[in-house]
């Protein structure tokens, strides 16, 4: 047991001479023992209580990450633990250099691979290696590049072996992801432990990250002092999707998706408010098959048919470019240092696990006679899903695995099972060694590259596991590179933003966000518009009558019938369902199915989704305090959802709680996002919205005529779902008499829940989108909603009220203006969504074809 | 032989498509004994813009997009063609071609000579024709032995396909997997040579696809149907030593003027006539004609 200063090692039980914390001699390190020794000055609970405020601090910043498949849902929170990783700067140099050669290298070996091929011919490399990858596209063959290097970001991930020497475990060069956590885990341990961090001498990442700003600055085709830049991602249901969020608001460059994007004239355009864009770059996360369904994989949603053919014309940069997944390839392992050696006349600085390429008949041999001692992976998946580590199969597998081999060699490779180091890592209130893996990440950089000086360390969930990744579960670390000295601090933190795209306003905004902000806005709307009537109706019949029974009364008939015309819930209680059954039967179990069956269109809980749909394909706009908004009614729901309590009371409590947050959300909307960055879309669709439910609440109680006490009460009801109850009674300290409703709730200038406000400001806000039009033509949308607005401003309530003869029930002025209103709106919101959000041209294979694999 | 050849393709949509980015692969490339002399390529509506290029298996790619609302595409190629083939008919059968056999070229293709290294690229998986199965191997086995001659051995396969798989229309597309094929024995020209790709590759040796037309000899006494030549495919053997050798499986023989070679690559998936991503909500109908008359 070696003899430390803390007592936080008492329960450490590591193999001494492969742990990130000890020396050969056992001795903690000194830089190590730092650390522990700024752990003491917490104590038990402050470091405990740190690390809660990572988690809190996490989870209040929405980071996620996105596991496929996992019944836990989507967007799990991401874990930090509070014990850094530590590097000394003397070690990190040689890794840096290490680095730096090696992305290099294997920018060359990319650039020979798609041209002439000279490491195949000199037989270098076999041809299976690189022939027989799936990620060596013919289709890049040959394509020049505008940028002077191929490849601009390469990641590599390191393990500590037995010799204690850092080893390359993986390289990564498609679309290499974790940046953006390790940035975001910096920020936090910055944030949440400042001291010690201050003390310990930690490299910063800024400088860093200025870089690789202008890596994607100098990419651009034509030198441009502000090329426009894009992120493509493939969507929020991507494992990693918050890490694009974050890097572009982060960088200040819109994230868009295959769909916002176009090839026109031999260019890529992004579809915009205003009009296409020409865009330079493209710093894609959206892997090489899918990018491009003309020349690549034909059945990809995600990509853009046509880019190959741009950048063929150097008319666009990728980062990094299409094709360079091949050299995500451990069949290129054993033929490295002669690969060095070949291209560099150098060795190799960082040393790589002994491989085994089978297409050799030696090492095939070798590989199958010693099986079980070794860990097999395709050459081509590299992904843990796809590695064998033969120790843990059983003889059948193995056996299998074996003729696997045999009937196609150069698929695979073998590789030494070596155990890698650990470190420590707090769990459940202890220090645990865990054994973990680094991802580091280079950009190019002039002549050279250049190094993050930090990385993303992920952990093993437990001390058994030795596959470490996320998808698994498992944390991650912190990783911080200690100069001997102070650090300096990096004034130019904050560089000049220089991107014309970013900042230029609503014209530039992807035209798929602006059309999740108008979405955004109108499940808001329609949630809180829905949940206020539906807690009104509840409360109805708490009082009016036992709640399974059939209703006796026509009020509480009449606002039945308006749940379904609200909610759109049909047949509901307005019809017969299908089977013959009548809701109004049992509305209870119809009130319940109305909120909370999340599978049929119009529920509450339908809406809710919904709703979180839209705001997280556009959670880079969002502010952390709407996160933590969001958060609470994703949870209030939840635990509806999940508990058993159905009553009147229960459901009621969770309305209440459900209207304060959506409320609470849509203040903070207002505030956190600025009108160009798309706030006029979620306003038109709010109200829109929020007037078209307003036009169906007063057809489905207003426009008939019932018995005096009847219509008082749904006179009633009506202002209290609309929360204006207190507002007539202050205009018009009487008796509620329909005439004055209509002229507070539809006909008021300047009440902002009436109608005519609402329409009045619809009008004021499409007159800034970028196609309206200020000369003498309006445009569509436009002429509906004056047309809307003027029928309002004629009518007079007096009228409205009216029927036709003393006898006759239906008011049929008011119910026609109520429908000609519905109709132009609908007309409005028809005509906004085809000029701006025009992604309904569906993209068609010419020649339908699946992609075998 | 030269041969006026008039292929078109014509896409009928039930819904305007708004856009298209197509790629086609219609130019007659330069191949052994064939020659092109004249190539001209007319789209309608007219393509907002068109170019042309070579492919990594040196194949005529032409991409080209239209930007007009449309309703119907048409693509008219016509190539002037000199195919002088049949004049290489009795170097098949010589001995360089016929003496290798299936142990010797396995050994041969181990070296690294540029045109080798080519060939084995052929050997590979590639994406329309994966790992053979049983099923495959079982079949390329009865032909091909340890020491017979590979040339024999590709003949045999080609007659036993020819013998062995009906000519159905209809019942495979594209997309039909070959073990399917192999199990069901129907499908159509390019079905038959995929099938051949896979028994050759499952024991080793280099196949490719070649796509081209065929023209077809009307009866005896009668006149030739205008459109009645047809898109044809058929497969490659590699021997070293020698180089490619085509087989047409549906026709039972080894091409000969008949065949005109439009490109080839590993399967059809590297050499579709005509492909594209159109925009659009609607379904699309496809009529194809192709005419080949011999010119004086």
């Amino acid at each position: 047991m070696p003899i430390t200063s803390t007592s936080w090692l008492s329960n450490y039980i590591t193999e001494y001479k492969n742990d990130e914390m000890f020396t050969p001699q056992n001795g903690v390190k000194p830089y190590w023992n730092k650390l522990l020794t700024e752990f003491d000055k917490l104590g038990y609970d402050g470091l405990m209580a740190r690390q809660r405020d990572i988690d809190w601090l996490l989870s209040e910043n929405g980071v996620t990450y996105n596991v496929y498949n996992d019944p836990q849902g989507m967007h799990r929170p991401w874990n930090l633990n509070v014990v850094p990783f530590l590097l000394r700067q003397a070690e990190w140099k040689t890794v840096e250099n290490g680095l730096k050669q090696r992305a290099q290298l294997l920018n060359l070996v990319l650039k020979d691979i798609y041209g002439e091929g000279n490491l195949i011919k000199n037989g270098i490399v076999p041809h299976e290696v690189i022939h027989g990858h799936r990620g060596f596209l013919r289709q890049c063959s040959g394509i020049e590049y505008s940028t002077e290097k191929f490849l601009s970001i390469y990641a590599a991930d390191l393990s500590r072996g037995t010799d204690g020497r850092l080893w390359v475990v993986n390289d990564r060069a498609e679309a290499p992801s974790g940046m953006g956590y390790a940035l975001e885990n910096r920020s936090t341990t910055n944030r949440i432990l400042p001291e010690i961090y201050a003390k310990m001498n930690v490299k910063r990442l800024s400088g860093f990250f200025k870089e690789f700003n202008q890596m994607l600055v100098d990419a651009s085709p034509i030198k441009k002092d502000n090329p426009n830049i894009a992120i493509l991602t493939p969507g929020s249901h991507n494992e990693t999707y918050f890490e694009h969020a974050y890097l572009s608001s982060f960088l200040g460059y819109p994230l868009v998706q295959g769909n916002d994007l176009v090839v026109r004239d031999g260019f890529v355009w992004m579809k915009s408010l205003k009009g296409l864009k020409q865009i330079d770059v493209i710093l894609r996360r959206v892997d090489d098959a899918f990018t491009d369904p003309l020349e690549l994989r034909e059945d990809s949603q995600l990509g853009v048919a046509g880019l190959l053919d741009v950048v063929r014309r150097k008319n666009v940069s990728i980062i990094n470019p299409v094709g360079s997944g091949v050299i995500e390839n451990p069949g290129l392992i054993p033929f490295m240092p002669a690969i060095a050696r070949y291209l560099l006349n150098e060795d190799l600085i960082l040393p790589q696990i002994a491989s085994w390429w089978c297409g050799q008949e030696q090492e095939r041999k070798f590989v199958l006679n010693n099986l079980s001692q070794l860990v097999i992976k395709r050459i081509d998946r590299t992904n843990r899903e796809s590695i064998h580590f033969a120790e843990f199969m059983t003889t059948q597998q193995l056996n299998d695995l074996k003729r696997e081999i045999e009937l196609t060699p150069y698929r695979f490779v073998a590789q030494e099972k070596i155990s890698f180091s650990t470190a420590p890592n707090l769990v459940d209130g202890t220090i645990e060694s865990r054994n973990l893996v680094t991802r580091t990440f280079c950009i190019a950089s002039n002549n050279d590259y250049s190094v993050m000086p930090g990385g993303l360390v992920r952990v093993a969930p437990d001390r058994e596991t030795i596959r470490v990744s996320n998808q698994r579960g498992g944390t991650s670390k912190d990783f911080w590179v200690l100069e001997d000295g102070p650090v300096k601090e990096d004034i130019t933190r904050h560089w000049q933003k220089r991107s014309s795209l970013a900042a230029s306003g609503l014209n530039d905004l992807p035209s798929l966000t602006a059309e999740n902000l108008y979405w955004a806005g109108r499940y808001v709307g329609r949630t809180l518009v829905n949940a206020r009537f539906l807690r009104m109706v509840m409360r109805q019949m708490a009082l009016v009558q036992n709640k399974n029974e059939k209703p006796d009364s026509v009020k509480l008939q009449v606002l039945f019938k308006a749940v379904t015309h609200l909610t759109g819930t049909y047949p509901g209680f307005a019809e017969k369902s299908p089977d013959g059954k009548m809701a109004m039967e049992d509305p209870m179990q119809e009130m319940l199915s109305v909120i909370l069956d999340k599978d049929r269109p119009g529920s509450l809980a339908h809406n809710l989704a919904m709703f979180g749909n839209s705001y997280y394909s556009i959670r880079n706009l969002w502010s952390s305090d709407m996160w933590r908004v969001f958060e609470n009614i994703q949870k209030i729901w939840q635990s509806f959802e999940e508990g058993q309590d159905r009553s009147i009371n229960k459901i009621l409590k969770v309305l209440n709680q459900l209207i304060t947050r959506l409320i609470a959300f849509m203040g903070l909307i207002e505030e956190s996002i600025l009108v160009q960055q798309g706030l006029l879309l979620y306003f038109i669709g709010l109200q829109l919205e929020q007037s078209m439910l307003t036009i169906t609440k007063c057809r489905s109680l207003l426009t008939i005529k019932y018995e005096e006490q009847v219509e008082y009460d749904l006179l009633e009801y009506l202002l209290t779902s609309h929360e204006s109850l207190n507002i007539y009674r202050y205009s018009y300290r009487s008796h509620i008499q329909l005439e004055h409703l209509l002229d507070l709730v539809v006909l008021d200038l300047e009440y902002p829940r009436s109608l005519t406000f609402m329409l009045n400001r619809i009008q004021k806000d499409i007159a800034r989108l970028p196609h309206s039009r200020k000369d003498n033509n309006l445009s569509n949308y436009q002429k509906y909603v004056f047309d809307a607005f003027s029928k309002l401003r004629l009518a007079e309530s007096s009228n409205l009220v009216k029927t036709k003869s003393e006898t006759d029930y239906f008011r049929e002025d008011l119910d026609e203006l109520l429908e000609n209103l519905s109709e132009l709106l609908y007309r409005t919101s028809q005509s906004i969504s085809s000029t701006y959000f025009n992604h309904t041209d569906k993209q068609n294979q010419l020649v339908t074809q699946s992609f075998p694999f | 032989m030269i041969f006026n050849v008039k292929h078109t393709t014509k896409y009928e949509y039930n819904a305007p498509v708004i856009y298209c980015h197509n790629i086609a692969t219609l130019r007659p490339r330069e191949s052994k004994g064939q020659q092109l002399l004249d190539y001209k390529i007319q789209i309608t509506p007219q393509p907002a813009e068109i170019s042309e290029r070579i492919d990594y298996f040196g194949n005529y790619i032409t991409r080209f997009s239209i930007q007009t609302e449309h309703i119907e595409l048409k693509v008219t190629t016509k190539s002037k063609i000199v195919r002088d083939y049949a004049q290489f008919q009795d170097s098949f059968f010589s001995e360089v071609c016929r003496g290798i056999t299936l142990d010797q070229t396995l050994l041969a293709l181990r070296s690294t000579d540029p045109d080798i290294l080519d060939a084995r690229q052929y050997i590979l998986e590639s994406i329309f024709i994966g790992r053979a199965d049983n099923n495959i191997r079982d079949y390329a086995e009865v032909s091909f032995k340890r020491n017979r001659s590979v040339f024999d051995a590709a003949f045999e396969l080609m007659q036993r396909i020819y013998t062995d798989f009906q000519f159905v229309s209809g019942f495979t597309s594209i997309s039909t997997p070959v073990a399917e094929v192999m199990k069901e024995k129907k499908g159509v020209c390019q079905d038959f040579a995929q099938i051949a790709i896979a028994c050759i590759r499952s024991v080793g040796l280099p196949a490719r696809y070649v796509s081209g037309y065929i023209e077809t000899v009307p009866p005896k006494g009668k006149e030739k149907l205008v459109g009645a030549d047809a898109s044809h495919a058929w497969f490659s053997i590699f021997i070293p030593g020698f180089g490619w050798v085509d087989f047409d499986p549906t026709n039972n023989l080894i091409p000969m003027d008949q065949h005109i070679v439009v490109g080839w690559g590993r399967d059809y998936y590297d050499v579709p006539p005509l492909k594209g991503v159109v925009y659009g909500s609607g379904k699309s109908k496809l009529k194809v004609a192709v005419d080949i008359q011999a010119a004086m």
